[in-house]
């Protein structure tokens, strides 16, 4: 089973190594003809005997090699790094092969690492990329540059796309919701949140690569479903909590919002909903991840959203994405008895899932919250869902637990790209079932 | 009357065995002994087959390849009187670190009241045993050699990078904290590894290699991330020893100030053995 890329290109270097790069990035910025390492790779090599020693030893006087130790040989068990210029790997290779040197190559093209390191270096040279061709969607960013991109993609695309201030949060950061419609009056609309949860980086960065996809479209689904419904996106749905992970505590999952008497701050916004509130599944402790809050939407962030969708009426489709775990799960979280509807929520979740493995081979589950994951009293989509939204999704994405929430920048994009094949599935059932 | 009172203690062995938090579970009859075929992809069962490789992974104790769940293949349970629900999974697996394909497990899991699941497991390995034993080894002798002490910290680092130099710090990592994660496993709670925030090499005059981590560890489904200060001592060839206090990761307190190393009013457990 695939999962996506998780190259060795994402690997950091140590810090003489860093320095060697940002040298020759910089030497190959001022002067374009300077040394160029293109083929040129690292190899690895921890001597376990004093006759491999000597072997790695006998390198460093073959002058002719032109060798670059990274690491030179310490002793028996320490590595030793060698750059390798692509006309020695040969002979280089054979020679620890023919000598039963074991190694292992580090980097396959020292070039590539450059490029990368110097794209990187430019990037953050400019704090604000000036259109959201040049913005980075395989990194992950902070609230001040998402807000930035969103005020870029409105700027280029000020007929499909409105930025609309819901509320503000408990830290008074303004909550923005993007609206894409081609016109008409209060259409059928569906909805998309990401971050809800703060600590849930890939969610936020899938957001911006779902707006930038919906400007870009050019197919005929995309095209249809904007023809006859609106589509909004709530990229950051959690903005304090979000800073929060950006500047203190990377692992912060709940809202911001301090109440006397307790020392610990933060509602979980996923059990602050009017559904089953308070019950099973969530926590009266104000210092669990799982606290529910005070009452039912007290948290700005919440009630935002819940005033939004009562006063437009018309949402159909209502998607909200977490991760991890790799599911796609529709209501109820808050009891054992199913929906209604659970047949056919059943069955779009399944092409849903069809479409989004297709692409990668991504591994996803399906079911209802409860019977799935857990009970989870006070979740967002079983109020959507009691509101009469039928289409109430929600997503876990990538991974299964190895980097959970520090998923690698490098997953951004594959993940992106098969959440969306499955967001088209809802899409275009829902156009194809409006009610 | 006779035929009652032979009726009575049967009913009260039946209510005795119930498991605490009944109302947590899908009506399933309870009857002893029955085996009860469960989805594989229902929690209990996708998180059975966690608590048995977190108790491989730290008896088999091998940084280089520890395993990680792929999939549950077929799972069933069945409720053992007076201790409690015991867990038969089938699942395959795949390598923690790189993802590839890693081979199968049958595993049991008996979730008792008062003490650590009971776990046995039998894996039929996909990799080349000899050459994950050889990298080990590698890896044991390294570690022997350092004059001065490894440090590192945040691994993976927020971007979920892992530098290559890290990879098998990563793995003895997953190797102790799957020893705590097992231990503190129940039918409805499961861990994941999260992140180390720290790692420190002690250097010991006798041959183990040991190390002070702080790792973090994702509760489900409380959601909550426990610090956990563990030190372990690593022997080639010997089962992992392992000294361990968590508390949850105590956010509350701190406003601004980085990750807490928790307080000391948490657990506090040691395998058997001197330090």
């Amino acid at each position: 089973m695939s999962r996506g890329a998780v190259k060795t290109l994402d690997t950091s270097i140590q810090l003489e190594m860093r320095a060697l790069l940002l040298l020759a990035a910089l030497g190959a910025v001022a002067a374009a003809t300077t040394e160029n390492f293109v083929g040129h790779q690292v190899l690895r090599i921890v001597p376990s005997s004093d006759a491999e020693l000597q072997k790695v030893q006998e390198l460093q006087e073959l002058e002719h090699l032109q060798l670059d130790f990274w690491l030179s040989p310490r002793g028996l068990g320490n590595p030793v790094d060698i750059r390798v210029p692509f006309p020695s790997l040969q002979p280089v290779k054979a020679h620890l092969e023919a000598n039963g040197v074991p190694y292992s190559i580090m980097i396959e093209d020292v070039q590539a690492l450059v490029d990368l390191e110097q794209m990187q270096m430019l990037r953050r040279r400019r704090f604000v990329p000036l259109s959201t061709s040049t913005f980075d969607y395989t990194s992950y960013h902070t609230l001040e540059e998402i807000y930035a991109f969103m005020d870029l993609l409105v700027a280029e695309n000020p007929n499909l796309v409105s930025k609309l201030e819901i509320g503000r949060t408990t830290e008074n950061r303004p909550i923005y919701v993007l609206k894409f419609s081609k016109g008409g009056t209060n259409r059928p609309a569906i909805w998309i949140d990401t971050g809800i949860h703060s600590r849930e980086w890939v969610t936020q960065a899938s957001g911006i690569w779902f707006a930038k996809k919906i400007v870009q479209e050019q197919d005929e689904g995309l095209a249809n479903i904007l023809d006859q419904m609106d589509i909004f996106l709530e990229i950051v749905t959690n903005p304090d909590g979000f800073a929060f992970t950006h500047t203190s505590n990377r692992m912060w999952r709940k809202t911001r919002s301090k109440r006397s008497g307790s020392l610990c701050v933060g509602v979980d916004p996923n059990r602050n909903w009017d559904a089953g509130f308070g019950g099973s599944g969530a926590s009266s402790n104000p210092c669990s991840e799982t606290y529910h809050g005070p009452y039912a939407n007290s948290e700005p962030e919440v009630k935002a959203i819940v005033d939004f969708v009562k006063s437009h009426k018309n949402i159909k489709a209502f998607i909200s994405i977490h991760s991890y775990s790799q599911l796609l799960l529709y209501p109820y979280g808050y009891t054992t008895t199913a929906v209604p509807d659970k047949e056919e929520l059943h069955q779009v979740a399944k092409e849903a899932v069809a479409a989004l493995s297709s692409l990668y081979g991504t591994n996803y589950k399906y079911g209802s919250i409860i019977t799935t994951i857990y009970q989870a009293s006070g979740g967002t989509i079983d109020w959507t869902y009691n509101q009469g939204i039928k289409y109430s999704f929600t997503f876990e994405l990538r991974d299964t637990g190895r980097y959970g929430f520090l998923l690698p920048a490098s997953q951004i994009v594959p993940t992106a790209q098969e959440t969306w094949k499955a967001l088209e599935v809802i899409m275009a059932h829902t156009r194809g079932h409006l009610y | 009357m006779p035929g009652l009172r032979a009726a009575l203690p049967a009913a009260l062995l039946l209510l005795s065995s119930f498991p605490p938090a009944a109302a947590e579970r899908l009506p399933w009859p309870q009857v002893p002994g029955v085996m009860h075929p469960l989805n594989p992809s229902h929690r209990e069962a996708v998180w059975a087959a966690w608590t048995a490789l977190h108790y491989i992974n730290s008896h088999e104790a091998s940084p280089s390849r520890p395993l990680a769940l792929h999939k549950v293949v077929k799972a069933a349970a069945k409720m053992i009187p007076r201790l409690g629900w015991k867990y038969y999974v089938h699942c395959t697996t795949e390598g923690y670190i790189h993802g590839e394909n890693a081979g199968s497990c049958f595993a049991t899991v008996l979730y008792l009241k008062k003490s650590p699941p009971v776990v046995h497991g039998k894996c039929v390995h996909a990799q080349n045993k000899k050459q994950i034993q050889e990298e080990d080894h590698r890896f044991y002798e390294y570690l022997q050699h350092q004059k001065k002490p490894i440090t590192a910290n945040y691994i993976p680092d927020s971007n979920g990078n892992i530098a290559h130099d890290h990879l098998q710090l990563w793995g003895l990592a997953i190797v102790g904290s799957s020893y705590i994660m097992w231990k503190q496993s129940t039918e409805h709670t499961g861990y994941l590894l999260a992140q180390v925030s720290s790692v420190k090499q002690q250097i010991r005059k006798d041959n183990a290699v040991a190390f002070k981590f702080i790792v973090l560890l994702h509760e489900i489904p409380t959601q909550q991330m426990n610090v956990c200060h563990m030190y372990l001592v690593w022997t080639l060839g010997h089962p992992i020893r392992v000294k361990y206090s968590c508390a949850p990761d105590n956010h509350g307190l701190e406003d601004g100030s980085g990750q807490d190393s928790g307080s000391a009013a948490g657990t506090s457990h040691e395998t058997k053995g001197n330090f």
